[in-house]
């Protein structure tokens, strides 16, 4: 099973927001999509669930145009957190609704989830505050039990006790192989450990699909204690500074080679020290310039 | 009460306001039909609801006293048309229903299909209580006397009348985006429908066609109902292709703007000028004209204004 995304086009007041968007999704990835604030991230799932009609492109579920097979969109789950019609019901109604759209929608778990995380199924959505909105919204997508389940900044608002949750129960979903997510963010420290896969959104289009089990298996990020404060040529030439402190150095090096740990060990640090490498870290290391990432912040 | 999915997802979402609907209806004709019954008797003009004559006739029964067909049930359709159309915009409920797996052409009839089936339920109910009213509550020594000519004619009529009035709010719906300018559209362009009959009619009735009364008004009812139709389905052609990144647009589908413009100018002139000098024409003409250009451009005449002075200043 796969969703692909072919040559996805949509121009709002003749500006175009996304441009010839191209990818593949399949059950079991967790998929982040990266981009800053405006870039079209939004208008990219709008798009992907027929709210916009797109100027050119199309979305196939294993080969099958889903604006020839409409029934196919069941397959897909979005919560458009700006523009939704929940405000208005109570908890308790919303299955209702997407239990009749969604054929394996889990009532019983929604309301045990519901219960779960305290939150009071006679409240109307818009009583509740943004974190726990973002919540339902999350309940409401596993629940679902829609194959591919798209997450618009779902972070957002979430204090980290409850982020640490929804992460553990995105990664428990995707076990099985049968639900992948599509998580949007443009705080990369929230899809660490979480994604499979990172799409970058810059200027309309995709720029970059990164598979970060193989762009970790090539980095690592050092802490090097020098015996004086001149940045040596390997470190200029092969790795990004993270962070210069005296003589206390942080580098990340993306393609890192015995050659480069000799020519490292060579110049004899009072401290070499291998840190856990981050998400952040190899976008500033890596795709900084490339990126516009350092924008992001 | 429907066995469709999708029908079923339409009740569940607008229940609630055709319920509203529904009661405001019924309560009308309740009050309308105890207030005639009252006011035959302190009036003491005559001691027959029905006029006996008129309720013969294979016309729309329009005697006093007694409506064989409910204002309220036209009421009712207007705004039903506009409810379930606009309030899925308003709320964001298009958002869902677009991506519920089924086709924007199956979510259209299935909104009209829901609708209807409870406006016909509606007609029967209030048409119904309002007949009991009179039945049960025709005073003494009054009559209250029905012949089906007269019946079968009103509810024919008023059933189509009720189709049309549908069919102007549920298209205007589709294809304006803002609440409070789809309303002054459609009430302003319901309200001239009256005028534009009147033109109609004076046409009609003089040379070359020299058409009776009644066969004005059968003409005008088939009309009626094929615009209703013709709405209907080019409803269902706009509606296969809206994008909601218009949503809060005044118009959803920016390349209508030029042609509803023009339909617009030359309906109000048509209106405001129908034989009346040349002088009418030209004014009706110029002020629709800019009346139009405000309404579906919205300049920003103020902005521009002051664009323009801090330009020549600067």
């Amino acid at each position: 099973m796969t969703l692909q995304v072919t040559a996805l086009s949509k121009q709002i007041s003749g500006r175009p927001i996304i441009q010839d968007i191209n990818f593949e999704w399949a059950p079991g990835e967790i998929i982040g999509l990266v981009g800053r604030n405006g870039v079209g991230k939004t208008t990219l799932f709008r798009t992907m669930m027929n709210h916009y009609v797109p100027e050119a492109g199309q979305l196939t579920i294993d080969g099958e145009d889903v604006q020839q097979t409409p029934q196919l969109q069941q397959q897909l789950f979005f919560i458009d957190t700006q523009y939704n019609f929940l405000s208005t019901y109570r908890l308790w109604e919303l299955p209702r609704f997407f239990g009749t759209v969604y054929p394996q929608f889990d009532e019983k778990r929604f309301m045990a989830l519901i219960q779960r995380f305290k939150l009071d199924a006679n409240s109307q959505y818009r009583r509740l505050s943004k974190g726990m909105r973002a919540l339902v919204n999350l309940i409401l997508a596993l629940t679902s039990n829609a194959t591919y389940i798209i997450l618009d900044e779902p972070f957002d608002g979430l204090d980290v006790i409850v982020r640490e949750n929804i992460a553990t129960m995105v990664i428990d979903e995707v076990a099985d192989q049968r639900k992948g997510f599509l998580i949007s963010s443009h705080d990369l420290n929230e899809l660490d450990g979480l994604s499979d896969r990172v799409l970058l959104l810059k200027n309309s289009q995709l720029v970059h699909d990164y598979n970060l089990e193989e762009v970790r298996a090539r980095a690592k990020k050092i802490q090097l204690v020098l015996n004086d404060k001149v940045i040596p040529d390997v470190i200029k030439q092969q790795g990004k500074l993270i962070r210069v402190s005296g003589r206390v150095l942080v580098v990340v090096i993306t393609d890192y080679t015995p050659a480069i740990d000799q020519e490292l060990k060579a110049l004899h640090p009072v401290l070499f020290e291998e840190l856990p490498l981050t998400l952040e870290d190899l976008f500033r290391a890596n795709l900084a310039h490339d990126t516009g990432y350092q924008m992001m912040k | 009460m429907f066995k469709q999915r999708i029908d079923q997802l339409i009740w569940q979402r607008h229940r609630r306001i055709l319920f509203a609907i529904a009661v405001v209806t019924l309560l009308g004709v309740l009050i309308i039909s105890l207030t005639a019954l009252h006011s035959v008797v302190t009036n003491n003009e005559t001691h027959q609801l029905v006029d006996a004559n008129l309720i013969r006739q294979w016309r729309p029964y329009n005697g006093g006293y007694f409506s064989a067909y409910s204002m309220w049930l036209f009421l009712a359709a207007w705004l039903s048309g506009l409810a379930v159309m606009h309030l899925d915009l308003r709320d964001n409920f298009n958002q869902f229903l677009f991506s519920s797996g089924y086709s924007r052409k199956r979510v259209y009839w299935s909104k009209l299909k829901v609708t209807w089936a409870v406006l016909l339920l509606l007609d029967v109910v209030a048409t119904a209580m309002e007949y009991l009213i009179y039945w049960i509550g025709t005073p003494h020594g009054y009559t209250w006397t029905i012949a089906w000519p007269g019946i079968l004619t009103s509810w024919v009529v008023g059933l189509s009348m009720s189709i049309g009035l549908f069919a102007i709010s549920w298209f205007a719906a589709v294809i304006v985006g803002q609440s409070g300018p789809l309303i002054a559209t459609v009430a302003g362009f319901t309200i001239s429908l009256a005028g534009f009959a009147g033109i109609g009619g004076t046409i009609l009735t003089k040379e070359p066609f020299s058409l009776t009364s009644d066969q004005v008004m059968w003409l005008s009812l088939i009309v009626w109902l094929i615009a209703s139709v013709i709405l209907f389905f080019w409803g269902a052609a706009l509606y296969q292709h809206l994008s909601l990144e218009h949503n809060g647009e005044y118009l959803l589908f920016p390349h209508l703007r030029v042609p509803v413009y023009i339909v617009f100018v030359l309906y109000v002139t048509l209106l405001f000028s129908w034989s009346s000098d040349g002088v009418s024409t030209v004014v009706s003409f110029v002020l629709s004209a800019l009346f139009g250009y405000a309404w579906l451009w919205r300049p920003r005449l103020g902005e521009k204004w002051h664009q323009w002075r801090e330009h020549n200043q600067g």
